[in-house]
């Protein structure tokens, strides 16, 4: 099985710093791919890998099929990008930016840039340096989507958007999704991965530290629940796989590991309940497993 | 407040030092090249008429004031220093001014329970602090070669007054342009037209042949830098023309003030002009080097074409001058750097060596901007796309190429144009190929900083332009300070030909050298990271 992106034990320092250590990336052409993890994890570094930006220091890596540091031409006339943090030349209007970033990949499709420019409700006259953070992501934004690739590699691009432009953003996912597009989004936002993307990849200290579907990562997780009864607490507290009972007079709360569901709703069934609320595993929880149990991350420099 | 002054010190302190320590090194090195050179009063009085007969000397070097050794001195380099010095507060204004707001620093400092004015309150006490330091040192340059204390003390209170001129001016720059490359650019262009008022001031003075000295006429007083010439320091030491220049940075910088405690941050006077909404001709990556690079270009082409048209002008009153004195024919041909021949071929060579230095750095600009464009993450933005590494560097390589020629064929062509227009045919000739003998020595620039760029790109701005201003200093200053050949050599500016030239063979070496430096570059490109 080939992906369209293919790292292994990918490794990359930066003088002392190691800020891949090891890392594996495998995406499958299109699925929206979501690359989690903490500031200074390695996303970027692993993305201007991808890009053929910087050369790894080991492993191997394939985009497209191709290696990115060699075929670096080619490799990004598949691609579209976005930076993580996007820097525009200054006394070039929106405009300029947009039809000189795609003429540079080939030139854009004038109808997408048109819809692209009225749904981001941009102003392609004004100068970069008259832009705030959240315009000029959306100058990025416009430029990569305005030009259809197979790739879209998008480093934190929702950073400094509204939740309005979230949307719009949300739908051109969907949009390169449903034409067969390949996307890997990087964020620290569980809440945008967890409604976008396919498959998830987390990543920690330059390592991936765990991979797969939404749903496979969910079995990794707890359930919480907070049950209204006036029943003792001992018997579901008492229960394999439950976890974290406190009761505040007539609320009990717990978590509960995925596979252990079943007694646990049988012995809140018989509790007497006069109200219940059940919250589905979430990647926060995930995500804080990762990075709150074993205490903070090794420190390391953002890259 | 004072945390502020002080973070601002601390942040300029290396490049401060580097620019007390050039001046100290100017004046001294060329205070101590005079004394040697001109030690008896016959030497200077000989060189003085020549001066006063000259015009264009009188434009180049500045106002005589007497035979002294110390008149001559500061008839040498006071306009040079002062425009040096000028440029140093303008460059500090802005970089305490508009760049740090460009850049949102000032946003962080504003937030501070400070002052609003307090910004510009340290900077203006950090400049003037600056001045002082500097006028110490130009005034203790001048001790140190056994100058008399009172025209030292003058000729340094003049260098720091003029300085403040600037330094107020350049506050008040700073408060009205929207950008701080504009700010810089008008900074430089105040800074420019002081020295030519004086210039035009000191070529149009009343020579006073009795006295070896000059009456300016009256564009001198127009100027910050002709009112610091004007205390003819060494011999009649006043210190009242200085006034207007205290007046006009204080005004200046009141009015920065001012406007700094009315205006909303980031505001400028000058509107920010609307962009196109699409792009015209910025198609690809040649086009960005090129739009990147023309703004500045302008500047450089425009200062190349008035240097051409002032040789042809120049050059004729020059000779006009020389003809029935044969003793100043002596003497302007003993101070000539050939020897010999045509006294004006040897100075239109001296006046177009002037603009091969400024198309090298024109040249510079233009590759080292790559440098900017990596570290801002620009590059990343357009090597992402499907740009060649190599074509990255070689689409600004080529760029500067033709900023290097543009420059001189500006130079070549208006100096010919005005030899024309004095019917001399063969200086006209002359001209152009004058000019086109120094574009190889621009052009190794280029291939330098292309090389460092890729080799060490951290480095990069400062060793390229480190390397240029000792590349200038030994071109400009190699023979009156009388260095050994060998080091003189090491200049590409040394290896210029003069007319009429016999041997291009020193040209076509430096064309090589360029080629190897850019092909290097080239290949050592391919196999380089993007460094941020």
């Amino acid at each position: 099985m080939t992906g369209i992106v293919d790292a292994q034990r990918l490794v990359k320092t930066f003088g002392r710093v190691r800020a891949l250590d090891g890392l594996d990336l495998f995406v499958q052409e299109g699925e929206v791919h979501g690359f989690l993890g903490p500031n200074g994890a390695g996303k970027s570094t692993t993305i201007r890998v991808l890009l053929g930006l910087l050369r790894p220091g080991g492993g191997s890596v394939s985009v497209v099929g191709l290696d990115p540091w060699r075929d670096a031409v080619e490799v990004h006339r598949e691609i579209g990008y976005v930076p993580g943090e996007v820097a525009l030349w200054p006394n070039l209007s929106g405009g300029e930016v947009i039809d000189l970033l795609t003429s540079l990949r080939g030139g854009a499709d004038r109808g997408l840039r048109a819809e692209l420019l009225r749904d981001f409700d941009l102003d392609p006259r004004r100068r970069a340096r008259a832009y705030s953070k959240g315009n000029r992501q959306k100058v990025a934004l416009v430029a990569a989507f305005a030009r259809r690739a197979r790739l879209y590699i998008l480093d934190e691009p929702t950073s400094g958007l509204d939740p309005l432009m979230e949307s719009v953003f949300r739908r051109q996912i969907e949009r390169v999704r449903a034409e067969g597009a390949t996307v890997l989004l990087s964020s620290h936002i569980l809440s945008e991965v967890e409604q976008l993307c396919d498959r998830i990849t987390i990543v920690r200290a330059g390592v991936a530290v765990e991979t797969g579907t939404l749903a496979a990562m969910r079995h990794l997780t707890r359930t919480s629940f907070r049950v209204q009864t006036a029943a003792t607490a001992e018997r579901i507290a008492d229960l394999p796989g439950v976890h974290d009972v406190r009761r505040e007079s007539e609320l009990l709360t717990f978590d509960v590991d995925t596979e252990c569901l079943a007694p646990v709703l049988r012995e809140v069934a018989l509790s007497g309940v006069t109200g219940l609320s059940v919250a589905p595993p979430s990647l926060e929880d995930l995500f804080l497993r990762h990075y709150g149990d074993s205490g903070r991350p090794r420190s390391r420099t953002r890259v | 407040m004072w945390r502020l002054l002080w973070a601002d010190a601390r942040r300029d302190r290396r490049q401060l030092l580097i620019w007390l320590v050039g001046i100290a090194l100017v004046v001294a090195g060329s205070a101590g090249a005079v004394s040697s050179e001109f030690s008896s009063e016959q030497a200077r009085a000989g060189l003085l008429a020549v001066a006063l007969a000259t015009p264009s000397l009188l434009a180049l070097r500045g106002l005589p004031n007497g035979s002294g050794l110390g008149a001559l001195i500061f008839f040498q380099i006071f306009a040079f220093v002062a425009v040096v010095v000028g440029l140093l507060n303008t460059f500090l204004a802005t970089r305490h001014g508009r760049a740090d707001e460009e850049r949102g620093r000032r946003e962080l400092v504003a937030a501070a329970p400070l002052r609003r004015t307090a910004p510009v309150t340290a900077t203006l006490i950090h400049g003037t602090v600056l001045n002082a330091v500097v006028a110490a040192v130009a005034a203790g340059a001048l001790i140190v070669n056994g100058l008399d204390a009172v025209g030292a003390a003058v000729t340094g209170l003049a260098v720091g007054v003029t300085g403040f001129v600037c330094l107020g001016f350049g506050l008040l720059v700073n408060q009205l342009t929207p950008t701080s490359r504009a700010a810089n650019g008008i900074g430089a262009a105040f800074v420019g037209s002081a020295y030519a008022a004086r210039a035009a001031g000191d070529a149009l003075g009343s020579p006073d042949l009795a006295n070896l000295s000059l009456r300016s006429a009256w564009p001198s007083w127009i100027s910050p830098i002709g009112w610091g010439e004007q205390t003819l320091a060494f011999s009649d030491n006043r210190l009242w023309p200085l006034l207007p220049g205290l007046g006009l940075g204080a005004a200046t910088a009141a009015a920065a003030l001012l406007v700094q405690s009315r205006r909303d941050i980031g505001a400028s006077l000058l509107p920010e002009r609307r962009g196109p909404a699409a792009s015209g001709a910025l198609r690809g990556n040649l086009a960005l080097s090129w739009r990147l690079q023309w703004p500045s270009l302008v500047g450089w082409v425009v200062a190349g074409a008035l240097l051409g048209l002032l040789t042809g002008g120049l050059a004729t009153a020059v000779a006009d001058a020389t003809l029935g004195n044969p003793q100043i024919t002596d003497v302007l041909q003993s101070l000539a750097p050939g020897g010999g021949g045509d006294i004006t071929g040897i100075f239109i060579a001296a006046l177009i060596g002037l603009v091969v230095i400024l198309a090298a750095a024109a040249g510079m600009q233009g590759v080292l901007r790559l440098r900017d464009e990596e570290e801002e993450g620009h590059a990343e933005l357009v090597l992402a796309t499907a740009v060649r590494r190599s074509t990255w560097l070689l689409d600004a390589v080529i760029v500067a190429v033709v900023s290097v020629l543009l420059v001189l064929a500006a130079v070549g062509l208006t100096a010919s144009l005005s030899f024309l227009l004095n019917g001399d045919r063969s200086h006209a000739r002359a001209a152009v190929s004058q000019a086109a003998a120094g574009v190889p020595a621009a052009l190794v620039f280029v291939g330098l900083v292309a090389l460092l760029v890729t080799v060490l790109p951290r480095f990069a701005v400062a060793f390229g332009w480190g390397l240029f201003g000792v590349a200038v200093a030994i071109g400009l200053l190699g023979a009156l300070l009388r260095l050994p050949a060998a080091v003189r050599n090491l200049s590409p500016f040394s290896h210029v030909p003069t007319v009429p030239i016999e041997s291009w063979t020193s040209t076509l070496l430096l064309l090589a050298l360029t080629v190897a430096l850019t092909a290097l570059a080239v290949v050592a490109v391919r196999r380089r990271e993007l460094v941020i």
